[in-house]
């Protein structure tokens, strides 16, 4: 037997060879994550397996093949799409649209003012107001949320990590006063706050209390919410901010295990809250390694559960929801976007996901108008009803090349888990910065492959169409938005008791600053009409708010590119430009507003360093007026704002006024990089933007661009 | 010249324009420069000049920003500079600093102005010394100068400022041995960073092992004693003193007119570098006029003449012309 599968191999090795003209130990590739793939796998490949039990059914240890027996040949994956814009009633409108048109469960994006915890009518906020989610200042807003939407049998997901206490307060009183007691909400809170501080941004508190908070909220759920899922672990942040999949399955892992510390140092018993544990991964566009990935999650979180101690079979079941990328899809020729979902998706399935949300084709654009979220959702309705994958659990499992790989994801995921351990466990490392400098290096190689070439993105880099479609943008008045909240919460502070609201205010302090639980207290700010703003206020009195130290990856983009020409065409003109003027292109490259997206910025400017430029790196969250200061006391000669949750018009107008404030003859030229729908590059250009840089821009054509624009203005004044 | 009498009023923009002309590598710029600098000498301000040196990392930016926090709130106006060392290979360079100083960024009475390290003086980059007679003019309190490494003590003290602090982080109390010297000479400060949470006893300990190793130095004059301070940047604790200390070592040092002499070295130093540089930049210029170097390095190569009769031909001609 064994002699006649190694002549069979040694004759396919010599046939491959012979049609390729290549030696098969070269015929590899390599992935992302520095896996080699092999033209063929064969029975081999599976015999030695470190975490893969062969053997092991679906529904059974280590649930490799899937967390339940039956899978969807019982009941399908849960369409959930994620989903929220505008005021309260606008996105209840819209939730109770998809409802009828066949989505199963619900899934609420809060705007940035709410998640980073301050009121619609905070001037720092003036142009986030609902336009990258849904406005939610007080308990009354929760409310129309959720009209005619009956919480006891609706299962609700809520992405909410820095602003935790007070929305999911809201969503606790909402229920109580639709007569739904909290024992009978379903659903999930996400409440995660470890990725906020390496990718995601919405942080509010430092990591101490806000790992406290985290605690607290599973502490209370545990006991009170048995339907409800405390926590949603993410590695979805991470792989859309660049992150690998070894990076982002081990580092999800690793935030799960202090998770799991951090709730048992309440003195919670490991079962009474793990099987409340639910995870979230991102599905892109690597179609067999996103399949292992799921397989390879749930085999080694049962190993991890078991080593914690876990004994109820719940409590070492990862279970999942999954979105498909969004950084996989495109601005350019966007109904590719479209393709590119539908094998998201199905790799998704078949990984096992128990929910799923699929993207819009104009994700690169704007949020999902009525009709690119109705294709986005027949996306999964078409799999679920007409492609026969439900018939059949985990249909993959014992392919060599799936067993295979799954194990050897696993084996790589191990070993960035310990080395997290090591480091004391992710809080630890993350007040190190290690995990988001890593997640920074992988999407800046990341964004080197596409920008050479080396890695082709249909219609970005190759096979471009020569016309490209016009498409509808949905539309969010932020201004009218802001006015309504504002009359809003006015309404509520006329009418509310304001001694109750104070009394219940100092209490949750004080519970701060005793460490008893806060969610009990802040459940009672938020009934007396506390807004989300005040609630999170009152801790920042006692935690203080975070802010963000950064560091920069350096040299990753240039090496990419040594002895490139294009590359050096750039860097040469860096240096004729120093030589002519006695100084390097100074650029600052900015982020205003409460916009978090930081992927794009980071990434543009250790490349443009690269290059040669002078790179001023704003933190995160600055004003206009502040960037204008900055600019200006820097002499820099450009201005690049990096805007991608629909601020820019509001905040990119401030931005010009301030630099004018400060200095009437200011010669600083100001681009625009980002999401931007092409309906208002006029506006921008009306402003005075010299130019423009959406989506896919390729960074060295882009620095040519800049340098060029700044030589130009220097000589108009010359 | 419109531009002195633009940065002696504090216009933002003017400031920093000329700082930009006195970091400037432009041979036009540098003349440029040293009038502008000479008419700002004619103006001086009263700023103090503390410089911060410190490892990678212990938290120099962060200090200043909490430090700077809490003077602006006494009123105090803040000019600082800081040197970032992030360059590369390439030249270019990533300036974060301000990632660090958040809040005094925002602040009417701040101006901060990072520049890009690139060679000269081991870390101080061209035009330092520049920029803080500019903002000296422009009416700061104080001028703080951020600069990476310990390496650079001598230089900073001797070149900069009036003050010069040394940030260390707890647990580097243990490298004291080998650079004892340098800087128990140099720094008139010592903060210990990170005096907080889990580091607070290593931090005591460290500050600890530098106050004997101080206890080493012999002064030589009456200059004023040298501190050892525990601060937390993070928590915001230690401030007071590192003030009180600071304006304690300024008003001895000018009662003993240790302040003053110590400013007339830095400027006597100073017109030494600017002649030195000026001078041999004529040399070269001269020196490559006539492309004779270069035939005579060919001929050196070819092996027809020695190198050593190359390089008398070479200065003959120079002491000729
Ligand atoms: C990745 C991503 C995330 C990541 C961000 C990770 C991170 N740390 O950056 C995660 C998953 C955390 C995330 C979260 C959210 N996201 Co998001 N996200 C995206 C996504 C899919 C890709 C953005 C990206 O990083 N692309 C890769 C980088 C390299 O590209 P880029 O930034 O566009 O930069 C390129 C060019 O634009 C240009 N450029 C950009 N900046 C600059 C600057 C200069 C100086 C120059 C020269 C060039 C330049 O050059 C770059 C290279 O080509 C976009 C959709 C999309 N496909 O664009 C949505 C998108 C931006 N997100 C969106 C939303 C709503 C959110 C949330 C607010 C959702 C919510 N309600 O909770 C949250 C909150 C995040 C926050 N704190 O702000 C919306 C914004 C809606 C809008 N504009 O109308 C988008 C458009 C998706 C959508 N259609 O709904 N997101
Ligand atoms: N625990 C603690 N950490 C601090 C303190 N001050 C700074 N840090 C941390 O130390 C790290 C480095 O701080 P920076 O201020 O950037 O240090 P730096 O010396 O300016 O660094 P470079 O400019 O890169 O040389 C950051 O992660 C800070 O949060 C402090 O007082 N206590
Ligand atoms: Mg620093």
């Amino acid at each position: 037997m064994k002699t006649k599968n190694s002549d069979n191999y040694t004759k396919w090795q010599k046939s491959f060879e012979r049609e390729t003209k290549i030696d098969l130990n070269e015929a590899s590739s390599e992935t992302d994550e520095g896996i080699k793939i092999k033209p063929v796998y064969t029975k081999a490949d599976i015999e030695n397996l470190s975490f893969v039990d062969n053997d092991s059914l679906p529904g059974q240890l280590p649930y490799t093949r899937g967390p339940k027996a039956s899978m969807y040949t019982n009941r399908p994956w849960t369409i959930r799409q994620y989903a929220g814009f505008s005021t309260a009633e606008e996105s209840n409108d819209f939730y109770k649209k998809n409802l009828k048109s066949g989505q199963k469960g619900l899934s609420v994006a809060f705007d940035l003012p709410t998640h980073r915890g301050y009121d619609s009518d905070d001037d720092l906020v003036m142009g986030d107001v609902g336009k990258a989610g849904v406005a939610i200042d007080t308990v009354e807003d929760m409310k129309i949320l959720f009209n005619d939407i009956p919480l006891d049998q609706m299962s609700v997901s809520m992405t909410m990590n820095g602003a935790v206490l007070p929305v999911l307060s809201s969503f606790i009183v909402a229920g109580e006063e639709q007569n739904v007691n909290k024992n009978l909400l379903s659903g999930t809170i996400q409440n995660d706050i470890l990725k906020e501080f390496m990718v995601r941004n919405t942080y509010i508190y430092p990591p101490d209390p806000s790992m406290k908070i985290v605690a607290d909220i599973i502490e209370f759920t545990s006991k009170e919410m048995p339907k409800f899922n405390s926590i949603s672990i993410s590695g979805y942040h991470m792989q859309e901010a660049g992150a690998d999949n070894v990076l982002e399955l081990a580092y999800t892992l690793a935030d799960g295990m202090e998770y799991v510390r951090a709730a048992l140092s309440k003195g919670l018993d490991i079962d009474d809250f793990a099987p409340r544990l639910s995870f979230f991964f991102a599905i892109g566009t690597d179609f067999f390694m996103e399949i292992a990935k799921l397989r390879a999650a749930r085999t080694l979180w049962y190993k991890i559960m078991k080593d914690f101690g876990a004994k109820n079979e719940k409590s070492l079941i990862l279970r999942t929801h999954c979105q498909t990328s969004g950084v996989s899809l495109t601005e350019k020729d966007p109904y590719n976007n479209i393709i590119r979902t539908s094998y998201e998706a199905l790799s998704a399935i078949l990984g096992g996901t128990q929910s799923l949300h699929t993207n819009s084709f104009d994700e690169a654009i704007a949020l999902p108008t009525d009709e690119s979220a109705r294709i986005a959702r027949n996306t999964q309705l078409i799999l679920q009803n007409e492609t026969g994958v439900t018939n059949t659990v985990d249909p993959l499992a014992g392919s060599y090349f799936i067993e295979s790989l799954t194990d050897e994801l696993s084996k790589k995921a191990w070993e960035v888990i310990e080395e997290i351990e090591s480091l004391g466990g992710m809080t630890k490392a993350v007040k190190a910065g290690v995990p988001k400098l890593k997640i920074e290096e992988s999407a800046t190689k990341k964004q080197a492959k596409v920008d050479s070439g080396s890695r082709v993105v249909v219609g970005v880099n190759k096979f471009k169409n020569p016309k490209e479609p016009k498409v509808d943008v949905r539309v969010i008045d932020n201004n009218r938005v802001r006015d309504d909240q504002i009359k809003k919460i006015n309404d509520v502070k006329a009418s509310r008791d304001q001694k109750a609201v104070d009394e219940s205010l100092a209490k949750l302090v004080t519970a701060a600053k005793e460490d008893s639980n806060l969610l009990a207290r802040s459940i009672d700010a938020i009934k007396n009409r506390a807004t989300v703003g005040e609630v999170s206020k009152a801790l920042e009195q006692v935690y203080g708010r975070h802010f963000a130290t950064s560091l920069s990856v350096s040299g990753v983009y240039g090496k990419h590119f040594e002895g490139d020409e294009d590359f050096m065409n750039v860097t040469k003109k860096v240096n004729i430009f120093e030589e002519e003027n006695g100084r390097r292109p100074r650029v600052l490259v900015v982020k205003m507003g409460q916009d978090g997206h930081d992927r794009g910025a980071k990434i543009v400017a250790t490349s443009f360093a690269d290059m040669g430029f002078d790179v001023d790196m704003g933190p995160l969250f600055q004003s206009p007026k502040d960037v204008a200061k900055d600019a200006i006391e820097n002499d820099v000669h450009a201005i690049g704002v990096s805007t991608l949750a629909a601020g820019h018009k509001t905040l990119v107008p401030e931005l010009m006024k301030s630099l004018k404030e400060i200095d009437p003859k200011s010669k600083i030229i100001v681009f625009v990089g980002g999401v931007i729908p092409e309906q208002d590059y006029n506006f921008l250009y009306e402003n005075n933007i010299s130019a423009i840089f959406g989506p896919g821009s390729n960074i060295i054509e882009s620095a040519e661009k800049v340098i060029d624009l700044i030589s130009d203005k220097i000589h108009e004044h010359n | 010249m419109q531009l002195v009498e633009k940065i002696i009023k504090g216009e933002r923009a003017a400031i920093a324009k000329a700082i930009t002309l006195v970091e400037s590598s432009r041979e036009n710029d540098k003349n440029e420069s040293r009038k502008l600098i000479s008419e700002l000498l004619n103006k001086p301000g009263k700023s103090i000049r503390v410089g911060f040196s410190g490892p990678p990392g212990v938290g120099k930016s962060t200090f200043i920003e909490s430090f700077g926090r809490y003077l602006v709130e006494k009123n105090y106006k803040l000019g600082i500079l800081a040197i970032d060392p992030s360059s590369q290979i390439t030249g270019g360079s990533i300036l974060g600093d301000k990632t660090r100083m958040i809040e005094i960024s925002k602040n009417p009475n701040t101006f901060i102005r990072s520049t890009p390290s690139r060679g000269s003086l081991g870390g101080i980059s061209v035009g330092t010394r520049e920029a803080s007679i500019i903002l000296d003019a422009a009416g700061y309190d104080f001028i703080f100068i951020e600069t990476v490494g310990v390496g650079q003590s001598e230089t900073m003290a001797t070149n900069l400022v009036d003050i010069f602090s040394l940030i260390v982080g707890p647990g580097s109390g243990d490298e004291l041995q080998g650079i004892k010297k340098g800087i128990t000479e140099y720094a008139d400060i010592f903060i210990v960073n990170k005096n907080d949470g889990d580091l607070k006893s290593e931090a005591s300990k460290t500050a600890s092992d530098y106050k004997s190793a101080i206890s080493y130095y012999k002064k030589s004059d009456d200059t004023a004693d040298k501190e050892v301070l525990l601060v937390s940047a993070i928590e915001q604790t230690g401030m007071k003193k590192v003030i009180e200390t600071i304006q304690n070592i300024v008003s001895q040092n000018k009662k003993n007119k240790n302040f003053d002499e110590r400013r007339a070295k830095q400027f006597t130093y100073w017109i030494e570098e600017e002649v030195r540089e000026i001078i041999q930049f004529n040399i070269q210029k001269k020196i490559r006029a006539d492309g004779s170097i270069s035939q005579l390095s060919q001929k050196v190569m070819d092996g027809k003449i020695q190198m050593f009769e190359a390089i008398e031909a070479i200065t003959q001609n120079l002491q000729n012309k």
